[in-house]
């Protein structure tokens, strides 16, 4: 038997086809793979972009120079006794109007935001000596004027834009009441430090229960469970849990929490209560696979020269396992912290102007609080949206850096 | 295991704290230094407008707390019970329905005030590109609901379709979903006005309330009628994306986007304010507030709140500034004096 083997022809018409035919599809699959990256890179893009362009605005505010002249102004105040109540009555709102028109023309109310007057009552409660003589005291302007001086609004109110600009009055700059005050009706007196606290406080909550429970039911599981199929039930229903809708809990914290233990409704307790629920099989997955993933070897040795299993756990598995632990918890409390849907159902859409004291006063979240605004009737509140959005994001990314400063400081490598 | 034990003695303790704090705060015997609100989404804005004076006028007041649920929803929430759990205020597009007095008064909610604060519109608008449709209740009936007159499913595609005098236009109307009081305002004064244009649906009336009900209110669902949230401002960002449909919403939403959209006549009368506030406008629906008069004595500066919503609904109050329109003044009146002798809702009324 002589078999001649032709040894295979890499230089015949078939051969070169088929190579040819292979380095297309590398190259095909390597384009679909960069063209999904680019396409999801250009969509992040075109959100920031968008959110930037329109809620950088938001953190900016314009304002209005006013001459006041004191003395002369229909103000009727005793320096020596300025209380609350007395600034309470001495009907400001009305004198500043009078004094605006004075010296911004009769079309001064459309020009001043409806709560300009608060600029001036502060400034008389800084320093009670300013009645005596003629001030200037920076003012938030209309939203109209705002708009107009910002971006794009009506040709008067432009028109006024450029008037006021000519006399030098008019101005543009940082406003820090938004990062420090509380929801309102007007979009130049709003901030969003009430529903920063509001997320802030339920976040500790949710912190507080759902991180020990998830880590010792991580634990007990990986490390003490029998393996039957009690585990397996248990084990499937987590990680079912971990995929119900957000609403569902909403509906439980409302049942149970409300209906049934008659908790304070819109309270931060109750608002983390219900994203611990949420939460909580998040940190068991993550923390079962931080478990697992240590070496068995570590837990023989310990065994081997003498430790106990609560030592063993407790002194070698949750030390090593915890970077793991930690970034499923931030992860998990990252997606609590920009949850709305089961906020509502416990009454957190809810107008709160008072920033909250404690966990059980009334209180809302950041992204209520960008969903109340969406709806708000007036155009200002369009670029305060925005603003309020840029905020939440920074909070996220701050938790996510967060995550990974913690896995790159504490991970070991076996 | 010391410190396991430790860690779950944190966690027992966490939670019994939780439930010491329900005993303190949430318990029935005590009492909240917060006015509450809960309610309709339209009163809303001037519910917040009002707190926000009330605690201007009122220095050390805390600010009320007002929670958008939907007339629907606020009605359940406020008729669940009197007590500090319970809300003090049920803010209202619509009156108060016979059932849910009922069901207030199952609860042991018996003496309720009713005050109307205002009169909102139920704009019809379309893109300022728009073709310029004029409408009649009948018109959108015929167009919008989903059985006219009980003949069969609707089948008009274009505007033209339901009245020759209409451009030839396809019917898209995007506007509230069924749980908005907007939409019950919708059936109420739109669709039943526009049905009861047949006799032989007035007959109905009196032989089966349900029946009536379903041909004259049930809105079509083959994508004609888009419902498009509780959110107005979406409404009208789609309008402007498509000239040619119309929007319904509320009327304050019509006047602070005048730049992009135009208003679409009812019967001939355009929504204005002065139509709106006289009722002239077909789509002209009173704005109520409902207070528990049980808890006036038990919350500190009920009677205040009540008292600013009266000083500030007159025609160039803070109220109308925000888009709401003042009511007639003989009603005005009437609602004032309501606020001064919290005068008690008489259920026998309602229907």
């Amino acid at each position: 038997m002589t078999a001649v083997r032709n040894p295979t022809d890499w230089k015949s018409e078939a051969m070169r086809k088929r190579i040819a035919g292979r380095y297309a599809a590398e190259r095909r699959f390597k384009f679909a793979g960069l063209f999904a990256v680019v396409l999801s890179a250009s969509f992040l893009a075109f959100l920031l972009v968008t959110m930037m362009g329109n809620g950088l605005r938001g953190f900016t505010r314009t304002e209005i120079a006013l001459k006041v002249d004191f003395p002369a102004s229909p103000l009727l105040l005793d320096p020596k006794a300025i209380t609350d109540e007395a600034l309470a009555n001495a009907n400001l709102p009305m004198v500043t109007g009078t004094v605006a028109k004075t010296v911004l023309g009769e079309k001064a109310d459309d020009l001043l935001s409806p709560t300009a007057w608060i600029s001036i009552r502060d400034a008389i409660k800084a320093d009670p000596m300013i009645l005596s003589r003629t001030a200037t005291i920076s003012v938030p302007a209309s939203t109209g004027l705002d708009l107009a001086a910002k971006s794009k609004g009506s040709p008067e109110m432009e028109a006024e834009v450029a008037r006021l600009k000519q006399q030098g009055i008019l101005s543009t700059g940082f406003n820090m009441g938004f990062l420090t005050a509380s929801d309102g009706t007007d979009p130049t007196q709003v901030g969003i430090w009430g529903a920063f606290k509001g997320s802030l406080l339920t976040m500790l909550v949710t912190l507080i229960l759902s991180f020990p429970v998830g880590v010792a039911t991580a634990l007990y599981l990986e490390e003490y469970a029998a393996k039957n199929w009690w585990t397996d039930i248990i084990e499937v229903s987590i990680n079912n849990l971990a995929a119900v809708p957000s609403i569902i809990f909403g509906l439980l914290g409302l049942s149970i929490f409300l209906n049934l233990a008659h908790l304070p409704r819109s309270a931060a307790l109750v608002g983390g209560m219900t994203l611990a629920l949420m939460t909580m099989p998040v940190i068991v997955i993550a923390g079962r696979n931080a478990i697992k993933s240590v070496p068995p070897s570590i837990r023989d040795a310990a065994l081997g020269i003498g430790a106990s299993p609560v030592q063993v756990v407790f002194q070698h598995v949750l030390p090593l396992a915890l970077p793991g632990i930690l970034t499923g918890t931030i992860i998990g409390m990252a997606r609590a912290l920009g949850e709305t849907a089961p906020l509502l159902m416990i009454g957190m859409r809810a107008f709160i102007a008072t920033p909250p004291g404690g966990i059980t006063d009334p209180a809302t979240v950041l992204p209520v609080q960008i969903f109340l605004w969406s709806d708000e009737v007036s155009k200002g509140f369009v670029e305060k949206t925005s603003a309020a959005i840029i905020v939440l994001l920074a909070f996220l990314l701050a938790m996510n850096g967060l995550a990974i400063y913690l896995r790159n400081k504490f991970e070991t490598r076996w | 295991m010391k410190t396991f034990a430790l860690l779950a003695a944190t966690t027992v303790s966490v939670l019994s704290l939780s439930a010491c704090g329900d005993q303190s705060s949430g318990g029935a015997g005590q009492t909240r230094d917060q006015i509450r609100a809960v309610g309709s989404s339209t009163v809303y804005p001037f519910a917040t407008a009002v707190a926000e004076l009330f605690v201007q006028g009122n220095a050390g007041m805390k600010s009320p707390i007002i929670e958008s649920t939907g007339t629907g929803g606020g009605m359940k929430l406020f008729c669940a019970g009197v007590g500090a759990q319970y809300p003090d205020i049920a803010d209202a597009s619509r009156r108060m329905k016979k059932a849910e007095y009922e069901q207030c008064a199952a609860n042991g909610v018996k003496d309720i005030v009713e005050i109307q604060i205002g009169v909102d519109g139920l704009a019809f608008a379309e893109s300022n590109k728009g073709p310029g449709l004029k409408l009649t209740p009948k018109i959108v009936y015929e167009a919008l609901a989903a059985n006219p007159y009980g003949k069969g499913p609707n089948k008009a595609q274009t505007w033209k379709d339901v009245d020759p005098s209409l451009p030839a236009i396809a019917i898209s109307v995007f506007g509230p979903p069924s749980t908005s009081g907007t939409r019950d305002s919708l059936a109420e004064l739109i669709l039943e006005k526009g049905c009861q244009s047949d006799e032989a649906m007035k007959a109905l009336k009196e032989k089966s309330e349900d029946e009536y009900k379903a041909t004259c209110t049930r809105v079509r669902e083959d994508g004609k009628y888009v419902d498009s949230g509780e959110n107005d401002n979406l409404i009208v960002q789609k309008l402007g994306a498509n000239p040619n449909a119309v929007g319904v919403f509320g009327f304050s939403f019509l006047e602070e986007n005048k730049d992009t959209l135009k208003d679409v006549s009812i019967n001939g009368v355009e929504a204005t304010y002065e139509t709106v506030s006289t009722g002239q406008y077909p789509g002209a629906r009173p704005l109520y507030i409902y207070v528990k008069k049980a808890h006036m004595q038990a919350i500190p500066g009920l009677q205040g709140f009540l008292n600013a919503f009266a000083a500030n609904w007159n025609p160039d109050g803070a109220l109308t500034k925000r888009g709401m329109v003042a009511a007639p003044e003989d009603v005005r009146k009437k609602s004032a004096e309501i606020v001064k002798a919290l005068t008690v809702l008489d259920g026998s009324q309602l229907k």
